[in-house]
């Protein structure tokens, strides 16, 4: 995953660190070495993205790549979605859901808020292996943009 | 003062009797006091003749005895006019009064006494007018100065005074009681009259008691029934309330549940591959002879590899078992689409999806469907069929030509019974009730399965506002009775009123 040769990073946003953990090492297993960086709440994920002004001004330059749980302990996922999308610097950044709710309704709030990728997590382990290591290889081919 | 309606109808019968009698009393007394004044009536009527005809009989007598007294004096016929007129009366009314007292047996004997006195009376006076015409006046004279004929004439007078003070008596005492008659009818017609204004009184009393009562009553009904209807809604929506929270409930423990669940299969895979490469890797170090090798080799090759083939089981059972609490709750969450269906192609169409399975075994199905239309959601009744005769399929007696047979026709209460017979290996009795529960099988579990089928079919027919239940022997058969409402939308508009 690559612009220009600046480094994406991915900003993984999953409370559960069983999960976070299982799907770092399937990306990696799909052959994506960008940075991860963990948050497993909400508020410190926000903090992060729309730095400590809460403009969003401090992402100017860099590269993110939003990977969000929708069930968080402090929020909702669909709080920080609605919040990156409507923020000018930020809105630019893919954010690919990855979630276990299968609502349909949820889904397609998730879309019409500006997500770029909804994913149910499967839940037989093979099938959710399966699924984040293609999703690795999507990244892996995907262009992001630079937030400005 | 509360009347129960029985004191009511009591109270009400005495009034009336109490009145009714008081009526008669005064009707039989009015008509017996009338008798006695009709009896006094006549009586006076009978005196006052009795005493007409003695007057007369007496001035008649007394006319005759004057007119011979002066033609005696004067020898003038002109002084035997009243004499004459006389006799002509003196019969008919003695006559009259014989007559008059033809009752009165003690009158009898003194009547013909003063017949006699009378008879004899005439006689002389007779006599003597004859002699005194024929010139012997003095002789005639002699006859009168008898004194026989002044005695019979005394006593014939005294007589017929007795007679006529009698009749005056009787006439003031008829007078008398008559009045005391007419007193009588007043007094009882007063207290008669105000007998039966005490008792209309009462009745009316006792009438607007208990109407007022059943008023009193009848709106206390009235809001008994209001407070039971607006209660009867706060029970249907506290259900629905309870059932969407059960659902919601049941959503959200299957998603939280799932999380978790995720981590135990995910890192159980992770831990079976590490395993491998260990087991690998031990099977090809040569064994040193040491005891602590021997258990690391049978840990890193047996008991590693064996708790984790059990972790893997129970996941993928407890994922199952997620699962299938996930289908039911969103089964009552799913919108209900009602529309014009015809059965008997919807159950023909779903015997042919099993009719392979069947035939394969020497089977036969048969559907026999007489209810041509029914309103109802379309995948709701499938899946209802279908899974029916799935297990049908599935728990066939072996070694018995599987028998099906589907049948429908109308129920009371615009209803529809739909039967689903098959000869398979039953259900024993215990079991009639506990297999529509969720994760509860009966009989032998030769078959796979988690025990969901029949607890969603039972959810699927509860939403379409029917019912299912089922008569079963154990090696016999099993047959499953569904009944359905004929329009989903009559059930639908009753649940959100």
């Amino acid at each position: 995953m690559s612009n220009d040769g600046k480094p994406v990073t991915i900003i993984m946003i999953e409370d559960d660190e069983g999960h976070a953990r299982l799907i770092e090492k399937n990306i990696r297993r799909a052959g994506v070495a960008n940075q991860i960086m963990p948050f497993t709440n909400g508020t410190d994920a926000l903090a992060f993205l729309m730095g400590p002004d809460g403009t969003g001004l401090a992402n100017k330059g860099r590269q993110l790549l939003v990977l969000l749980d929708l069930n968080l302990p402090d929020m909702t996922g669909v709080d920080i979605l609605e919040k990156v999308k409507n923020n000018e610097h930020t809105r630019r950044s893919p954010v690919v859901v990855l979630t276990t709710t299968d609502d349909q309704r949820e889904i397609q709030r998730c879309y019409d808020l500006g997500a770029n990728v909804y994913i149910t997590k499967p839940v037989d382990y093979d099938g959710f292996a399966n699924a984040i290591r293609q999703l690795g290889l999507f990244f892996s081919v995907m262009q992001v943009p630079e937030t400005d | 003062m509360p009347i129960s309606s029985n004191v009511f109808v009591r109270s009400t019968i005495l009034l009336l009797l109490v009145g009714l009698l008081a009526l008669l009393g005064i009707v039989g007394t009015n008509i017996w006091l009338v008798e006695r004044t009709q009896v006094y009536f006549n009586e006076v009527i009978e005196a006052r003749e009795a005493r007409t005809a003695a007057v007369d009989l007496r001035t008649a007598l007394q006319d005759a005895e004057s007119g011979q007294r002066g033609f005696l004096l004067t020898r003038n016929d002109a002084y035997l006019d009243p004499y004459l007129a006389a006799l002509n009366r003196i019969g008919p009314r003695l006559t009259a009064l014989e007559k008059v007292l033809i009752p009165y047996p003690q009158a009898a004997q003194p009547m013909a006494q003063l017949r006699e006195n009378i008879d004899f009376k005439l006689a002389e006076i007779a006599t003597t007018i004859e002699l005194a015409r024929a010139g012997q006046l003095e002789e005639a004279i002699a006859i009168v100065d008898t004194d026989d004929g002044k005695a019979a004439m005394d006593e014939a007078r005294v007589f017929l005074d007795a007679l006529i003070a009698a009749a005056d008596r009787r006439l003031t005492d008829g007078a008398t009681e008559q009045r005391n008659t007419a007193t009588a009818l007043r007094w009882v017609a007063v207290i008669g009259g105000f007998v039966v204004c005490v008792v209309v009184a009462g009745a009316v009393w006792t009438v607007l008691v208990y109407t007022r009562e059943l008023a009193a009553a009848q709106r206390k009904v009235d809001a008994a029934n209001a407070s039971l209807e607006q209660r009867v809604q706060e029970r249907t929506a506290d259900l629905g309330r309870a059932n969407e929270e059960i659902q919601r409930f049941a959503y959200i423990v299957t998603h939280d549940l799932r999380a978790p669940l995720v981590n135990i299969m995910g890192f159980t895979s992770e831990l079976e591959t590490s395993v491998e490469q260990l087991d690998t890797y031990m099977k090809q170090q040569p064994d040193d002879g040491t005891e602590a090798f021997a258990e690391a080799r049978l840990a890193a090759t047996e008991d590693l590899p064996e708790a984790v083939t059990f972790i893997r089981a129970a996941t993928r059972k407890m994922d199952a078992l997620i699962n299938a609490i996930l289908k039911i709750s969103r089964e009552g969450r799913r919108q209900l689409k009602a529309e014009t269906l015809n059965l008997s192609e919807i159950v023909e169409a779903t015997v042919a999806s099993v009719h392979h399975q069947v035939t394969e075994s020497g089977g036969t199905a048969e559907v026999d469907v007489k209810v041509p239309r029914i309103v109802t959601d379309r995948l709701s009744l499938e899946q209802i069929l279908g899974n029916l005769l799935d297990n049908a399929v599935k728990y066939q007696e072996p070694g018995r030509p599987l028998m099906l047979s589907v049948r429908g026709r109308q129920a009371a209460g615009n209803r529809i019974e739909i039967e689903i017979e098959d000869n398979g290996r039953g259900i024993g009795t215990s079991d009639h009730e506990r297999v529509f529960e969720l994760f509860r099988r009966a009989g032998s579990q030769s078959q796979p399965g988690e025990g969901i089928g029949l607890a969603h079919v039972r959810t699927m027919v509860r939403n379409l506002g029917g019912d299912i239940t089922l008569r079963s022997e154990l090696g016999v058969g099993t047959t499953f009775i569904i009944t359905l409402p004929r329009d989903l939308r009559s059930f639908l508009g009753s649940q959100t009123k």
